[in-house]
This record gives C-alpha cells, sequence and structure tokens, in this order.
C-alpha cells in the first residue's frame, strides 16, 4: 500500500512539475537570437503586462529552423532573417498578425517594409538591420584591408573570429569569385569549394554568439562578424575599425514572426507592439547597436550612436539572401565537410 | 558475521520463482526500458536511413547515403580523431589518476575519509564552471600568460587556447575524479598481506607494483577508463567551449546534424555508429575486466 | 614501499592543487571588480547582487532543483523496486534485463539525448518539464539500482524468512523490514542520482523548452557568450554549498556510528 502511495506521491510530483509550472502563468515564449533582446526589456514587459517571456536563443538561422520545425517545441515568437521568413511564408508556417493589435507598426521606416520577403507585410514587424563585415583591430594589423581575399591572405591565419554560419560564409566566398550568391548550385559549391579549403584552417574560433568576445580577449586580431558586434566593440575601443568588403556584403533583417499553432497568439502581437514604442527601441539600441528601422526610436538615440559607423553604416554595395530552397542541403553538408576536415 | 558472497548466489534463502506476480511488478520497469531506451534507439536507427527536405526535417524514403557518407574520409577523420582524443584523454587520466587513487586507497582511513571529500568536492562542482575557470586561465590576456610571461618562460601571449591541447586539458580536468574513484574503491580492496608477501619473496618495489597491486587493481582500471573513455568523445560542451568550436569531435558533429546543420538523419547515422563501437568497446573492456570469482 | 608511498602521496598533493587552482582563481575573482578577470581591480559584493536580480539564472535554478528532486524521486523508486525484484526472483532472461537497465548509465549521453528527442519528436510530445524529468529519471534509477545491489549483497535471506513467518504479507515485510535495510544504498544512490541531475547537460540539451531550462544550460549560454563575473559568483556558491553539504552529510555519517 505505502509502495503504491509513493510511487504515485513520486510520479505526482512529476506531473505537477509539468502541469503546474507551465499553465498558471501567462506567457509568451520568444525563440530569439542570442545577444538581441536584452533582459530589462523582457523585465519591463513583464512589470507592465504581467506577462512573462521565456527567452530562448539561437546563434544561426538553420539551428532555429532545426528547432522550430524538428523539435516539438511551442513559440510564440521567432525573430528569422529576411530569407528565412521567405521560406516559411512559402511554407505556409506563419499566422497574420493582427495588425490592429500593432498600432506602433507606424514608426517602423518605409524603407524596411514590403520586402521581398514580405511583399504585403502580412507576416513580420522588422526589429532590426544590420550587416556582416570585417572588424579590424587596427592595433595589430596595419595593412588595409578591403574585402575578404585580404583577411584570408594567411598572413592572419590562426588570429581570425567568423561568425558559425554555414550560409555566411559560402556567400563571402562566392562574392570573391563574382557568382551571384543566390544561386547555390552544385557548380557553385564546386566553385567555392578550393577557396574555401584555403580559408577555413586559417579560422581561429567560430563564434556566432559573441564574437567580439575573442576579439576583446584578443585571442584574434581581425574577425568577419555581425555589425552590432562591431559597433559594440567600437563603442569599447576606437581601434576596431569596421570595413564592409568591397566585393559586397549581406544586408540583413530580422523580423518578428508568429508561428503558427502559437499558444500566445494575442500574447505575442502585444510584445511587438510594445517592442516598437520609441523608449523601448532605444532600449534595444542602446545594448545591441545594429540599424534600427524604427525611425521614431532613432529621434531618441545620442549623436554618437547615430555616428557609429557599424550601426549606420555609409552606402555599400549591399544584398539581401534569398531562400534557397532544397540547396540548403548543399551548403550545410559542403561546410560540415570541409570544417571536419581541418 | 559472515555475508553470503554475491548477490547471484542465493542458495540459502532460494530465489523464488516469479510466476505472474512476479513479471507484473517488473512491469513498470521494462516498461520505462522499452519506452525510454529500447523504443527511441530503434526510431533513431529508423530516423539514420531518412532524407531531409529543404527545410530541414526528416523524410520517410529509404537511403543508405547517410552510411556511405560516414565513410568518407572526413568523417572517418573525426571518428579517428575523437577516439584519438578520447584515449590520450583516458591515458592521462589513468597516469595522473593512478597513483593519486592508490595513495588514497592505502591510506589509514581517517585520513582516508579526508582525502576523498577533497576529490569529490570538485566533482560535485558542475563540470561547466569549472570549465569556464579554465577559459579565463588559458585565455591570451588572462593569468597564466601574464604569469608565463613575466617569468620570460613566453616571448608572446599564451596561445592554447581554442587549440586541441585546451580541449584536452579541459577533458581531463573534467574527467579526472570519474579515474580515481573506482581505483580508490579496488585499491582500497588490496590485501596488504599479499604486497608483503610479495616484498618478503624479494621482489622489488617495482615489481611487487606491476606484478601484484595493478593486475588486482584491473576491475577498478577498466570501469575508471570506461567511465573516462565512452563520455569524453560525446562531451561537445567542452570542446565547444576550450576549442573555439575548431575542434569538431564526433559529439560536436552529431549536436550540429541536430542544429546548424538541419540533417537528423544524417546525425542520427553517425549517433547509430557511434553507439555501434561504444557496444564493441564495452564488450572488450568488460570482458576483459571480470575477475573471476 | 613506503618510498613509494611517499611519493604518489607528493603526487596527490600535487595533483589536488590542479583541482583546486582554478576554483581557488573562481572564487577569487568574484570579488573583482573589473570585468575582465585579469587585473585585479578591486573588492567587491556587485556580482552577487547582479545575480541575485537575474531572473533568468534563479528561474533556471529553480527548474534544475525541481526537475532533479523530482527525478531522484522516480529513480529511488524504479531503482530500489529493479533490484529488490532482480534479487528476489529468478527470471529468465535476467541478465538481458539487467544489461538493459545499466544501458542508459553508460551510453554516452549525447545518443541518450537525440534517441529522445526524436522519440519524444515522433509520439508528438512537447518538449518540457515532463520530457527533461523522463530523460534525467532514465540515466539515474540505474545508479540508485547498483547501489540498492550493492547494499543486497550482505542482506541475510532470513530476515525476510523471518518477518513472513511472523504474519507479514510480502508487501509488508519489504516495507517494513527490507527498506529500512536497504536505505543506506538508497540514500547513497539518491545522493548520486540527485547530484548528477543537477549537473546535467547534454541529454537536458535536446530535451528541454525555454521554460524548463536548467541551471547548467544557462551557464552553458552564458559561457558561450563570454566571460562573465557573475558566472564566477555563482561558481563561488556552489562551492560554497557544496562544500557544506558534503562536510554535513560526512558529520551525519559519523554520529550514526
Amino acid at each position: 500500500m505505502k509502495k503504491r502511495l509513493s510511487s504515485l506521491f513520486a510520479i505526482g510530483l512529476a506531473l505537477g512539475a509539468a502541469l503546474d509550472l507551465s499553465a498558471a502563468k501567462k506567457e509568451v515564449n520568444l525563440f530569439g537570437w542570442s545577444e538581441y533582446v536584452p533582459q530589462d526589456v523582457l523585465d519591463k514587459f513583464e512589470e507592465e503586462t504581467g506577462i512573462k517571456v521565456n527567452y530562448e536563443t539561437y546563434a544561426s538561422n538553420e539551428e532555429m529552423l532545426s528547432k522550430l520545425l524538428g523539435g516539438a517545441a511551442e513559440f510564440d515568437l521567432v525573430q528569422p532573417s529576411e530569407y528565412v521568413v521567405e521560406a516559411l511564408v512559402k511554407a505556409g508556417k506563419l499566422e497574420e498578425i493582427d495588425f490592429a493589435n500593432v498600432p506602433n507598426m507606424k514608426n517602423v521606416g518605409a524603407e524596411f517594409l514590403h520586402q521581398p520577403h514580405d511583399p504585403q507585410q502580412k507576416y513580420s514587424v522588422p526589429y532590426m538591420a544590420g550587416t556582416v563585415g570585417i572588424v579590424v583591430n587596427t592595433e595589430k594589423v596595419k595593412e588595409p584591408i578591403a574585402g575578404m581575399a585580404d583577411v584570408f591572405s594567411g598572413k592572419y591565419a590562426g588570429r581570425i573570429v567568423t561568425l558559425n554560419d554555414n550560409r555566411e560564409i559560402l556567400t563571402w566566398a562566392l562574392r570573391t569569385l563574382g557568382r551571384d550568391i543566390n544561386d547555390i548550385s552544385p557548380a557553385a559549391a564546386a566553385a567555392a569549394r578550393p577557396v574555401l579549403t584555403k580559408w577555413l584552417p586559417q579560422i581561429k574560433v567560430y563564434d556566432s554568439d559573441s564574437p567580439k568576445t575573442s576579439l576583446l580577449n584578443g585571442d584574434v586580431d581581425i574577425g568577419v562578424v555581425w555589425s552590432g558586434e562591431a559597433a559594440i566593440l567600437f563603442n569599447e575601443d576606437k581601434k576596431f575599425a569596421y570595413v564592409l568588403p568591397k566585393e559586397g556584403a549581406h544586408l540583413w533583417i530580422d523580423s518578428l514572426v508568429i508561428p503558427k499553432g502559437a499558444p500566445h497568439k494575442a500574447d505575442a502581437e502585444k510584445f511587438i507592439n510594445f517592442i516598437l514604442r520609441p523608449d523601448i527601441s532605444v532600449l534595444i539600441s542602446n545594448a545591441f547597436p545594429y540599424t534600427n528601422p524604427n525611425l521614431e526610436a532613432r529621434k531618441l538615440l545620442a549623436p554618437e550612436q547615430l555616428a557609429n559607423p557599424a550601426s549606420f553604416p555609409s552606402p555599400a554595395k549591399l544584398e539581401s539572401f534569398h531562400d534557397i530552397g532544397k540547396s540548403a542541403a548543399l551548403v550545410d553538408k559542403l561546410i560540415t565537410d570541409l570544417k571536419g576536415g581541418s | 558475521m559472515s555475508a553470503p558472497r554475491a548477490s547471484t548466489d542465493n542458495s540459502a534463502g532460494a530465489k523464488r520463482d516469479p510466476r505472474g506476480i512476479g513479471w507484473l511488478l517488473l512491469t513498470p520497469l521494462l516498461g520505462w526500458l522499452g519506452l525510454f531506451v529500447v523504443l527511441p534507439t530503434a526510431i533513431l536507427f529508423v530516423y539514420s536511413f531518412c532524407q531531409r527536405d529543404e527545410l530541414g526535417q526528416v523524410v520517410f524514403s529509404f537511403t543508405w547515403s547517410n552510411y556511405a557518407r560516414i565513410f568518407d574520409p572526413v568523417y572517418l577523420g573525426i571518428f579517428g580523431r575523437s577516439l584519438w582524443y578520447a584515449g590520450l584523454t583516458t591515458a592521462l587520466c589513468l597516469a595522473i589518476g593512478y597513483p593519486v587513487a592508490y595513495f588514497i586507497g592505502r591510506s589509514p582511513p581517517s585520513r582516508r575519509s579526508t582525502l576523498l571529500l577533497l576529490v569529490m568536492i570538485p566533482f560535485w562542482i558542475s563540470f561547466l564552471l569549472r570549465t569556464y575557470a579554465w577559459i579565463s586561465l588559458l585565455k591570451g590576456e588572462g593569468l597564466i600568460s601574464s604569469l608565463l610571461q613575466g617569468m620570460r618562460l613566453l616571448t608572446g601571449p599564451l596561445d592554447i587556447l581554442y587549440t586541441p591541447t585546451a580541449v584536452i586539458i579541459g577533458l581531463v580536468y573534467t574527467y579526472l575524479p570519474f579515474m580515481i574513484l573506482p581505483i580508490f574503491t579496488s585499491a582500497e580492496k588490496l590485501d596488504n598481506s599479499m604486497i608483503e608477501a610479495a616484498l618478503d619473496l624479494g621482489a622489488t618495489p617495482v615489481r611487487a607494483f606491476t606484478q601484484v597491486i595493478l593486475p588486482l587493481t584491473k576491475p577498478g582500471i577498466f570501469a575508471g577508463v570506461l567511465l573516462v573513455f565512452v563520455p569524453s568523445i560525446g562531451m561537445f560542451a567542452v570542446t565547444d567551449l576550450m576549442g573555439g568550436a575548431r575542434v569538431p569531435m564526433i559529439g560536436n558533429v552529431i549536436q550540429n546534424q541536430f542544429g546548424q546543420a538541419r540533417d537528423w538523419p544524417f546525425g542520427a547515422a553517425l549517433g547509430i555508429t557511434f553507439l555501434a563501437l561504444f557496444a564493441i568497446t564495452f564488450w572488450f573492456l568488460h570482458d576483459r575486466g571480470e575477475v573471476r570469482r | 614501499m613506503a618510498r613509494v608511498h611517499a611519493l604518489f602521496g607528493g603526487w596527490t598533493v600535487l595533483v589536488l592543487l590542479f583541482f583546486y587552482a582554478p576554483i581557488v582563481f573562481l572564487v577569487a575573482y568574484s570579488f573583482n571588480s573589473s570585468r575582465l578577470n585579469v587585473v585585479w581591480e578591486g573588492f567587491t559584493l556587485k556580482w552577487y547582487a547582479l545575480l541575485w536580480r537575474d531572473n533568468r539564472l534563479l528561474a533556471a535554478l529553480e527548474n534544475s532543483l525541481v526537475v532533479a528532486v523530482a527525478a531522484t524521486a522516480l529513480s529511488v523508486v524504479l531503482g530500489t523496486t529493479a533490484a529488490w525484484l532482480l534479487h528476489r526472483y529468478r527470471y529468465r532472461g535476467v541478465r538481458t534485463i539487467s544489461t538493459l537497465a545499466f544501458i542508459p548509465m553508460v551510453v554516452p549521453e549525447i545518443i541518450m539525448g537525440i534517441s529522445l528527442l526524436v522519440f519524444f519528436k515522433s509520439v508528438d510530445v512537447g518538449l518540457g518539464y515532463g520530457t527533461v524529468i523522463i530523460a534525467h529519471t532514465t540515466f539515474c534509477f540505474p545508479f540508485v539500482m547498483a547501489a540498492v545491489q550493492a547494499r543486497l549483497v550482505g542482506l541475510d535471506p532470513s530476515l525476510e524468512e523471518a518477518a513472513l513467518d511472523l504474519g507479514a504479507t510480502p508487501l509488508k515485510a519489504f516495507w517494513h523490514v527490507i527498506v529500512p535495510y536497504l536505505m543506506p544504498g538508497i540514500v547513497s544512490g539518491a545522493l548520486m542520482a540527485f547530484a548528477l541531475s543537477m549537473d546535467e547537460l547534454i541529454v537536458t540539451y535536446f530535451t528541454s523548452s525555454s521554460a524548463s531550462a536548467t541551471l547548467p544550460l544557462r551557464i552553458y549560454g552564458m559561457a558561450k557568450v563570454g566571460l562573465n563575473p557573475m558566472i564566477n559568483a555563482l561558481s563561488t556558491i556552489f562551492i560554497v554549498a557544496t562544500i557544506v553539504l558534503l562536510l554535513a552529510s560526512e558529520w551525519v555519517k559519523r554520529i550514526r556510528r
């Protein structure tokens, strides 16, 4: 009798933990990039609305897709980049946002709306935009760096950090070859292979979470990183210069989207509206100085922030990614093979 | 009071015939094992023959391509490297840990429990935190680097972090207690009189060690080797943090397939292969390690 | 032999230094007001204050404790009954059952992690507290089972017989006679299970959600983003708690004798 009771107790404990902790609170599950949503913004949201935000992170779009589509986890908000929004829309995986709940949408600059990935602006709300470029520790690197060929010339082997992002890495090679970055065919992969075989062994650290760390630590001197990371480095020490490669760079827009079947859609829309408030958007820009698409928020930024060359770069050759469909497998396979070989 | 020798030898109080009730009572265990051990492995096996679509979801169409890809020199190389690092880690743990385990095992009881406690404390502190401590210590502008440069033993900043050396240091540091504890258990049970007898018969300490002590502590050694070798192959966290995602061991590659590379079937194939390798290693060590009663 | 013993003793001291140097360093720098963990810039408690206010970490700690307690409880039930039943009854295929039961203990965690992930995905079970607790229980219970089995070796079979002769049902005999005897094994197994669950990263990585993220997961995320003295502060608290717990259990053990 007692034995059965104690078993029941134990199972009850387990179930109780499972049910109790998930059902009772009002909450919203945010699946976002790491180093992208400041904790004080989440805390403020909870203070004002009573809704708790569970923030889980990823460091690449592909990792996000893997968990979003593969695992059975239920997210209310995700932050895909433009080409992934395109893929998700095509696959019918997103909810249409009810913009009656998001009046602050008017704060977003027109140049960020009606992009190819969401032409009718039905599924996404721009969160932050930015570029992927080269950051140079000018105290250690005296020669001018103009593009990827200079980074991987061999002089800085073992002193380089790059993003841990398969698609990004491949496009850097494709651009130096003068190829279309959105045409990922077996021929393109084959052309990129020898270039990458030469480049990858020179990379000391792959880091998409916080590439600034190894630069700040002095473990590397050059990085190919997100513009916001470069902006933080520039704020930390003016010796970190940001260079957009002359052959072209990736201009990305990350948007907030709501996956189909999200359990807390209305609360998610509340969160989106909250983020679009100029005072909240400024908090995000303070912590993560990317290119803020919220024009009302930009009016509140300090002159040094607006002058940061990584946050608000001068015009350069920039292009966005498009969804490449089945070729994504090619990209992953190529980089996995090449990384393993080093 | 003498206790019965082994729990399987129950001739005194005979083991009962299970009949219905015995099997009924065992169903929770069997059910749990079936549902959470056997079935998941079977599903993993099935997945290893599947394919992925453009969004990275699993498609149930049969293919050998995942296993074929494993025989690509790249992946054979990764398996080889993982086995090599795990082997190196195990060898280092054994070399470093054996004397410690032996010393503690042969110490007088009062000192023994204190020493054991000292070894256990790091074991109980999260391995992540301990690995993190090493990152701080090993980085180019860190403490060890400054010390060594100050002592003129280094001309430039220390360049160990994000190299295989750092990974090995991290792994050894994580798994050393797992080697020490089983060997300690074996060493503690050693009969002093056997060692004394060997010495009395004229053996040098070295011979006494290699011919008597070492063989008698074999069960502990094999347990330690198993507890270190196997987990260190799949330990992607340490290689990630200490190796800068640059020292791919099989654990990292598998984890990557379920993450950024979005190729669950390939990850499953790698997993099944790893499992097969592990089963073979286990069989080998288990048979060798058994002390015949 | 005495010389060998002394040599090994010296070696042990060196190894212990190797063990504790990083730990001492961690603790020391948790009080360093500089963020970069190199130069000592002054004593401060601010990292501890920040830690106390970090809701995500505290939530993760809460999750870890909930999961550990639940997994330990389930492991104790599963492991103890398994050990007892295998000891008491002559099952056909006992070697297979025994091997199967010990597989989770020995198999590489990453295999367990991915196999459970694909399993939960196949049966469409959402990842969360339930899945993490199941995962932890699965690899913890063999430890309880092993500890209880070790204790069963010394069990006098006439003990149960005596209870039965005195009119107890097998169930009562188990609960009132056997279990108290097994208690040291159960306790040591339970402590092992608890410790393993609290420190588990790899299987949890594949089977949890953001709401149920445990402390090791959070720390891993933090460590990947870079060095942070808050982690030092957290480590110090862990270390102190561990030492206190271990000393307490040693003290209890000595009193019992």
